[in-house]
């Protein structure tokens, strides 16, 4: 990855300049990695080497190794998964918000684990995918197992016993505490779920390479993932099309997305930042997000030969 | 011959126009001076200056050359101030954001009083992060939040502040002040802790104030903005203040390096304590809630379940 990363050029050069002042302003640590997923080879990196908690992050490689197993006949997509309303993972959305007993197919969990996050439904695709296969598939593809360490349950777990708390949300609280810092092992590669952010680009080129119809339910869920305030808001452009995916803990803001102009190769974005203020609403870092994600994938626009209306937009 | 020394001298009879008075800028007397322009003239091949019963004038070659000489003079200072400024002395170098006010004096004079001599830095918080990861300083007091990445940051110190207003009706204010308030609060420059800023900006805001904020570089100036009734004040309250009820803290933290990036000839953690401490005494309603050390975590009950642990986070 360092190769193709190295800024040679001078452009890239300044752009990486420009990343870092961006995220001092924001105050931010920021872990920038853009890369085309067509046509000539090209990337931008801002410390793209560096493990990084990945948050909920983990759900895309997952929703990666479902695809391949899908595809390979080792798991049919259409298989009812039961959710029953006590022992599902909670979560602030999806199925992990609702009341009652739920009942879908798997290939609508991965749906709803991507499009908005849902915590049981992402717990639900682990126990399908199994943390065994998933780490095979990963190695498969020259990635670390670490991406996929451990599902949402056990990350909140995690969380609230680093922090003492009584409940979830209690931790979530004492994590947002301004007056206190308050860390948790899930802030940290070596015990959460982690991935450089050049490793988050390498899975979505080999998402954006796969043909097959279970990968194309992945990557239309992450078109219609519902928020548009990170990545998405370095783009404002209603005919750019994006697919994303966030991840978010406490002082953990990410997201890994593809950015399509019409008629360009498409390119693909990973923004990991860890902010210095704890609270939990920081409409300035998720703006800064999508400041990044631009500045990264200016210089990496290229008009792609022919594609034209022959060439379906994915 | 030394270039620069003879350099001098001709900057000083260009100057002065006068071989007297320039020799006295110089702190010389005139026969050496004298020489010295003739050595130059040699060495250098044309003549600088025409001497007749007038005067001295400068000639169109010393014109020419003037500029060059300067930039030789200002190059020769500059590397001297660098190598000073590059010089460790033996005290500890410590730094103080610019934004602690009234509290800067207090925070030098502590480790002083304690034996532990120091030299002092003011700066923006990030300046002095940069500083304290270049190690150019040792410890530094810094607002909080901001990136501190790298280094060991202790907990956060919390200190209440009081409005300040342009009649100095500042101790007897009351519930609902800021609310009420139709002026911008003088705070210093944004770049100085973008976080810290943009935080006390939405405190502003959730008290009911407009938000609106006018940014000065230094105590001096955001004084004069109270003074003028531009603007209302935000200081840490004294022991005598009433704090402002609803006005945003001051958050501090004392920050280091790592204990292995750390100068040995200098007691770090003695440093951190005294200014901890006056800390504590200059602000004596300052509150230190929860402690966190460092960037480390803390242990994790069950050990990673996949492959060995990776790196730290980039620091």
């Amino acid at each position: 990855m360092r190769g193709l990363t190295a800024a040679t050029d001078p452009a890239t050069r300044a752009v990486v300049g420009r990343l870092r002042d961006t995220a001092r302003d924001a105050g931010v640590t920021a872990w920038v990695h853009a890369t085309r997923l067509d046509g000539p080879p090209g990337a931008v990196g801002l410390a793209d080497d560096a493990p990084v908690a990945v948050a909920s992050l983990y759900k895309l490689p997952l929703a990666v190794a479902w695809a391949d197993l899908v595809e390979r006949g080792e798991l049919d997509p259409g298989a009812r998964v039961t959710l029953p309303a006590r022992g599902r993972t909670p979560g602030p959305t999806g199925v992990a918000m609702l009341l009652d007993e739920v009942d879908l197919s798997g290939r609508d969990a991965v749906r709803l684990m991507l499009a908005v996050s849902d915590n049981a439904c992402g717990d639900a695709v682990l126990a399908l995918v199994g943390l065994d296969r998933a780490h095979r598939l990963l190695r498969e593809l020259g990635l670390p197992g670490t991406l996929v360490r451990q599902g949402s349950a056990a990350e909140t777990a995690a969380v609230v016993r680093d922090t003492a708390a009584a409940t979830p949300a209690e931790a979530l609280r004492l994590l947002a505490d301004p007056d206190r810092v308050v860390e948790t092992t899930q802030y940290d590669p070596a015990y959460a779920s982690a991935a450089t952010a050049a490793q988050l680009g390498v899975v979505l080129r080999v998402l954006w390479s796969r043909g097959g119809a279970a990968h194309e339910v992945v990557r239309d869920a992450m078109a219609h993932q519902a928020w548009r305030h990170r990545v998405g808001s370095g783009f404002p452009h209603d005919d750019v099309t994006l697919h994303g995916k966030t991840g978010t803990l406490g002082r953990l803001r990410h997201e890994a997305a593809v950015v399509r102009f019409p008629h360009e190769h498409p390119v693909a974005v990973v923004v990991l930042t860890r902010a210095a203020r704890a609270e939990r609403h920081l409409p300035r870092v998720d703006a800064a997000i999508g400041e990044l994600a631009r500045l990264a994938v200016g210089p990496l626009r290229m008009p792609a030969a022919g594609a034209g209306v022959g060439l379906l937009p994915r | 011959m030394d270039l620069i020394r003879h350099l001098r001298f001709f900057g000083a009879v260009a100057d002065a126009r006068h071989f007297g008075n320039a020799a006295r800028d110089l702190g010389m007397t005139q026969p050496p001076l004298s020489q010295g322009i003739r050595r130059l003239e040699q060495h250098l091949g044309v003549r600088l200056f025409d001497r007749d019963a007038r005067g001295v004038r400068i000639t169109a070659a010393g014109r020419h050359l003037l500029p060059a000489a300067r930039e030789l003079l200002q190059g020769a200072d500059d590397l001297v101030a660098r190598a000073r400024d590059l010089a460790v002395p033996e005290q500890p170098r410590v730094g103080v954001a610019a934004d602690l006010d009234g509290l800067v004096p207090a925070l030098f004079r502590a480790p002083a009083a304690r034996g532990l001599p120091v030299v002092p830095t003011v700066a923006g918080s990030v300046e002095l992060v940069d500083l304290l990861r270049d190690g150019l300083i040792d410890v530094a007091v810094v607002r909080h939040p901001g990136v501190v990445d790298g280094l060991t940051a202790g907990p956060v110190v919390v200190v209440p502040m009081r409005l300040e207003r342009p009649d100095g009706a500042g101790a007897a204010t009351q519930g609902g002040d800021l609310a009420r308030t139709n002026l911008p609060v003088a705070v210093p420059p944004r770049h100085h802790q973008p976080p810290a800023h943009d935080q006390l900006v939405d405190a502003l805001r959730r008290a009911g104030h407009s938000g609106d904020v006018v940014e000065a570089r230094d105590v001096g100036g955001r004084q004069a903005l109270v003074a003028a009734g531009a603007a209302v004040g935000l200081v840490p309250a004294g022991p005598d203040d009433e704090p402002t009820p609803g006005s945003p803290p001051l958050r501090l933290r004392v920050v280091q390096p790592h204990p292995s990036h750390r100068r040995p000839e200098i007691d770090h953690d003695a440093v951190a304590e005294a200014l901890g401490a006056a800390l504590a005494a200059a602000a004596p309603l300052a509150e230190t809630l929860g402690t966190s050390q460092s960037q480390t975590p803390p242990a994790a009950a069950s050990p990673p379940t996949v492959g060995p642990p990776g790196p730290r986070p980039a620091t």
